[in-house]
């Protein structure tokens, strides 16, 4: 929608402050489709030139520009190569020079890894970040959540169609749990302090789930003031796939 | 506007892709063999003597319309092959995605493929027609059939195929598409005998069922108005109501007609395209 390629059933959408789908808001976007066909009989600097003239990048800067994008995906050297003789990767990483050839102010990135080897990832990450510092904002649509987890700054997770978690990196996965090792008693106590819903003892231990440390310097305060000894209090990492699968799975954040 | 770069772009992939490569070849080789027939059938006739005047040049006319009829039969079908999946297919394959999201109108990529298809069209028909008007004269010392009028009417019936296969494909995938254009010009082929044998037959509904199949698709029409273009001499009116020509060749209308034609299948192309999600 946001490109103009489907239309919305109801409501209005502005896009860098352009109604949605209006040539002066698709001026500004940059886009890999998840697919990245393209014709295959061109070259991959036709392909550039063909879109820098549909992006309408001024006729005298085209070629400096092909040249650099090309160079930036490491292609530099197949420019005049039949994109019939690419591999998906290679497809992939002029797809991404295609996306970027008409300095847009968003770039809409669909799976743009999804080909690439170890080193072709690390690459096109790095590019999103020096995108983000050039203050590019990049809309990256991914299954592969360690990828998002690198490079994103705030997260949608989409499930059916409907957002069901959103907001910064950070806070979303602040939330988070930990583990306690302590004497008998120390459940009832913790469940006092937070509520049914947050405490699971298991193998003797607990594990709780906490918005940030002030939540778990105080659980550890009242478990302590309880009478209950501690010994030991042990972070579990939340990742963000962890995030997901719980979202998904059970709808909560 | 940018309309000029997707027909720019059509134009190359057409040239391109095989199938131009092969049409170009495949109409060589016709055009090696119409020659020698032209030169073989030309011996004959000046070998027969006799016969009413005019009918040397009669002949010769006769086989010049001949030729370009399969040339215009070529060139039919390769505006139906080349624009069948202009659109439909290639948003099945995804090749039209990052193109429409470029700051382009849908608008401009239908037109400029069908200015890209057309242009295609206009060179072959050019060369093909040109090169046949030429072997036909340096055979037989005659320059016969010699006008723009005739060879830019086979253009038109061409472009009114690539908006109806332009139409079909904003809403159809390439092979139903292709199947229902093929039909439609077919229907207008076999519509065009109907009316010839409701015309000797003097059945009046035989030569409505002609009429009505112009006015549906009026490729055949075209072409019957080329034939009468082209066809001059003595026997000029016998020789083109043959399988090549009607014996009544249409009127200025049927321009209006084709013009009206090509009009509403293009805005129905854009139109739905327009409207098409990806």
């Amino acid at each position: 929608m946001i490109l103009g390629l489907t239309y919305p059933t109801a409501g209005d959408i502005e896009v860098l402050g352009q109604p949605v789908g209006s040539l002066a808001a698709r001026a500004q976007v940059g886009y890999l489709p998840e697919t990245f066909r393209f014709h295959d009989w061109l070259t991959a600097s036709e392909l550039l030139h063909f879109h820098a003239g549909l992006a309408r990048v001024p006729a005298q800067v085209r070629a400096a520009r092909v040249c650099e994008l090309l160079e930036l995906v490491g292609l530099s050297d197949r420019l005049d190569d039949r994109l019939s003789t690419f591999s998906k990767g290679m497809m992939q990483r002029v797809g991404l020079a295609q996306a970027l050839i008409g300095q847009p102010r968003l770039v809409i990135l669909d799976e743009p890894t999804s080909a690439l080897d170890p080193i072709g990832r690390r690459d096109v990450r790095d590019r999103i970040r020096e995108l983000g510092q050039q203050g590019v904002t990049v809309f990256l649509n991914s299954h592969l959540l360690s990828e998002v987890e690198q490079v994103c700054d705030r997260v949608a997770i989409i499930d059916h169609g409907a957002i069901v978690a959103e907001g910064k990196l950070d806070s979303l996965l602040s939330a988070q749990e930990i583990e306690i090792r302590a004497g008998d008693g120390a459940e009832a106590a913790a469940r006092q302090a937070l509520g049914d819903a947050e405490v699971r003892a298991r193998n003797g231990r607990l594990r709780v789930r906490v918005a940030n440390d002030e939540e778990t310097a105080i659980l550890v305060q009242r478990i302590v003031e309880a009478g209950v000894p501690v010994y030991d209090v042990r972070q579990v990492g939340d990742s963000l796939e962890d995030l997901f699968v719980r979202v998904a799975e059970r709808g909560d954040v | 506007m940018s309309t000029h770069l997707i027909a720019f772009f059509t134009l190359r992939e057409a040239l391109r892709r095989r199938v131009v490569l092969a049409a170009a070849l495949l109409t060589f080789g016709y055009l090696v063999l119409y020659g020698v027939g032209v030169w073989f059938g030309y011996r004959d006739l000046q070998d027969t003597p006799g016969g009413p005047p005019g009918l040397t040049e009669g002949v010769i006319n006769l086989m010049l319309v001949g030729g370009l009829w399969s040339l215009n039969f070529i060139a039919s079908v390769l505006a139906i092959f080349l624009s069948v999946g202009a659109l439909g297919g290639e948003v099945d394959q995804g090749t039209l995605h990052a193109i429409a999201a470029r700051p382009v109108r849908r608008s401009e990529i239908v037109l400029g493929k069908f200015v890209g298809f057309a242009l295609m069209l206009a060179v072959f028909i050019g060369v093909s027609a040109s090169l046949m008007i030429l072997i036909v004269a340096v055979i037989t010392g005659q320059l016969v059939g010699a006008s723009w009028s005739g060879p830019l009417l086979m253009l038109l019936a061409a472009m009114l195929l690539i908006g109806l296969a332009l139409a079909g494909s904003s809403r159809l995938s390439p092979l139903p598409n292709g199947v229902i254009v093929f039909t439609l010009y077919s229907t207008a082929l076999i519509g065009g005998v109907i009316e010839q044998i409701g015309d000797v037959l003097e059945s009046a509904v035989m030569f409505n069922i002609g009429v009505f199949s112009s006015v549906l698709v009026p490729t055949r029409a075209i072409w019957d108005m080329a034939s009468a273009q082209l066809a001059t001499g003595g026997f000029a009116g016998e020789l083109s109501a043959g399988p090549f020509g009607a014996s009544n060749p249409p009127s200025g209308w049927m321009l209006l007609i084709a013009g009206l034609h090509l009009a509403l299948a293009l805005g129905y192309a854009v139109r739905t395209f327009n409207r098409r999600d990806f």
